[in-house]
């Protein structure tokens, strides 16, 4: 670290003259930002979809549709079924299974439990890299924090070796040190703000989801009464 | 049948390609923004620096500076001044010049022409008279003659007139030589009258040098004076205060009774500004313990030390050597 007064301060030679520790973690970081984006961006639109599906089938389940159809529908175009649309259908195969006359009790619960079966797969699918974001947005400020101490402890120690000690060698050291900190605030502050805003969107989806498992099952026992 | 395969059939998960290019564009604007941002802050530094530099330890001795500047600047001024006439003179000088180098060359002319005239007549005149011996025999001849001599005489009287003529001219010549070896003179005059000016300028000059010189000297000398003034009284506030000191601490001394000899103890104490002691070492035994301990415990009692009131002078201070007798 040559600190004179004249320094060159831009961003790049900042990051280029820092420390072996402070570029790591800084490539970490950049690493980390990386991926978080990426899944941010993921989930954004895993969500956005997800909601639109779930939307279209409770408005064409809801006007009286045909069971049957929306069943080879949803079996059909499988890869692009919602999540709603797969409960239904496990729901649905599993109550047609029994054969007409059974318990009603008993094809009701197996039904409930092929519905919730599917419902918790797909929550865990809504909800993967959830927890990758929380870890990135409680993490990240740590990791950046850990290259500052480190590029501050250097920076100091450098001025033991010099008589006349002026801010001027220690602030591109601070300076470039500071960097790290400031993108490990840059890779959690947009991951715990998507974290919170998924979290949020995922529960109000299960919320959904639940409350139509309840009502299918009504519907299915009526039907089998009926 | 198909419910297994429903089971297990994975999401085909919207876009996730976008999603990283989207990714990857919100980092790199952000490099972006940090690279531009610093930029712009990179340059305001330069200029606070030189702020700092021209801030605290001068005052003192600017003063000093700007003493001179007042008087260099005069020096500067006369030179400039007398400078301007000696550049007008010899314009002046320049113009007779050419004068006298062309009444010179006239001066040689007049007198050539002068000096053949003045042999001619002399011919003229000893051609004349012999005609005059040889016409005598005959009467007509002579009345020829006389006539002749008349006429000569009528000649040579036109001669003489012409002779006095060109006396006249010559004279008048003379005269105008005389006029311009006078001019001449009166020009050296001149010249040497300005030469003499310049002269008398440049020892002006010169002389006015010598008193800036002096005077500079003399302001030098008394600024040495003061300054070996102030060292002095520096030097006598610090033996002033060290006898304080050692005053103070030999005071505070419990003598330890019947010493033999007259033993002399060392110490070296190192002090902090405002007289507190940071450390006692004993430098020096004096070979009697009880002496030593007596000494270093008046030492510690003493505190704090009389230290003068100037605290650029606590440098003098900060390792004092405290050597102590036993008998005064």
């Amino acid at each position: 670290m040559s600190t004179t007064v004249t320094q060159d301060m831009s961003f790049l030679h900042l990051i280029s003259s820092a420390s072996l520790l402070v570029q790591l973690v800084m490539l970490i970081l950049v690493m980390i930002s990386l991926l978080s984006w990426w899944f941010i961006f993921r989930k954004l639109f895993v969500i956005r979809n997800e909601i639109k599906k779930t939307d279209d089938f409770e408005d064409v389940f809801w006007r009286g549709a045909d069971m049957n159809a929306l069943y080879q529908r949803t079996t059909n175009s499988r890869y692009d079924s919602g999540s709603m649309e797969r409960i239904f259908a496990a729901g649905f195969s599993e109550f047609n299974k029994h054969p007409a006359g059974s318990d009603l009790e008993a094809v009701m619960e197996s039904t409930r439990r092929a519905m919730r079966a599917t419902y918790q797969r797909e929550m865990d699918y809504l909800e993967s890299h959830l927890s990758f974001l929380a870890t990135v947005g409680s993490v990240s400020p740590y990791i950046g924090l850990l290259g500052t101490v480190w590029g501050i402890m250097n920076s100091f120690r450098s001025l033991s070796s010099v008589t006349q000690a002026t801010i001027a060698h220690v602030a591109p050291g601070i300076a470039e040190a500071l960097i790290a900190t400031a993108m490990g605030l840059f890779a959690a502050i947009p991951a715990v703000v998507a974290y919170n805003r998924y979290a949020s969107g995922t529960d109000q989806l299960a919320t959904r989801f639940e409350s139509f498992m309840e009502e299918l099952s009504n519907v299915l026992q009526r039907r089998a009464a009926g | 049948m198909s419910v297994s395969v429903l089971r297990n059939f994975p999401h085909s998960e919207p876009r996730s390609l976008l999603a990283g290019v989207l990714a990857v564009l919100v980092h790199l604007v952000f490099i972006a923004l940090m690279i531009f941002g610093l930029n712009w802050k990179d340059h305001p530094p330069e200029g606070m620096v030189v702020d700092i530099w021209t801030e605290l330890p001068k005052p003192v001795q600017e003063p000093v500076k700007t003493q001179p500047p007042p008087k260099q600047p005069k020096p500067v001024q006369e030179p400039v001044k007398p400078k301007p006439e000696p550049e007008t003179e010899p314009p002046k000088p320049e113009p007779p010049k050419p004068e006298p180098a062309k009444s010179e060359p006239p001066k040689p002319a007049p007198q050539k022409v002068a000096t053949p005239p003045i042999k001619k007549p002399d011919i003229a005149m000893k051609e004349k008279p012999e005609p005059i011996k040889e016409a005598k025999p005959d009467v007509e001849e002579q009345k020829k003659k006389e006539q002749e001599k008349i006429k000569e005489q009528e000649r040579l009287k036109e001669l003489e007139k012409q002779k006095e003529l060109e006396k006249k001219k010559e004279l008048e010549k003379q005269k105008e030589l005389e006029k311009q070896k006078e001019l001449e003179k009166q020009k050296e005059l001149e010249k040497q009258k300005e030469l003499q000016k310049q002269k008398e300028k440049e020892q002006a000059v010169q002389r006015q040098r010598e008193q800036e010189a002096k005077a500079q000297r003399e302001a030098e000398a008394k600024r040495a004076a003061q300054q070996a003034a102030a060292k002095n009284q520096i030097t006598n506030e610090i033996s002033k205060y060290k006898a304080m000191i050692l005053a103070k601490i030999r005071s505070r001394i419990v003598m330890p009774p019947d010493l033999p000899g007259n033993p002399v103890v060392e110490f070296s104490v190192t002090l902090l500004p405002g007289g507190d002691i940071l450390d006692v070492r004993l430098s020096k035994s004096s070979g009697h313990a009880a002496f030593d301990s007596a000494v270093e415990r008046a030492i510690f009692l003493s505190k704090p030390l009389p230290l003068p009131p100037d605290p650029a002078l606590f440098n003098e201070f900060r390792n004092l050597n405290i050597t102590v007798h036993y008998r005064e």
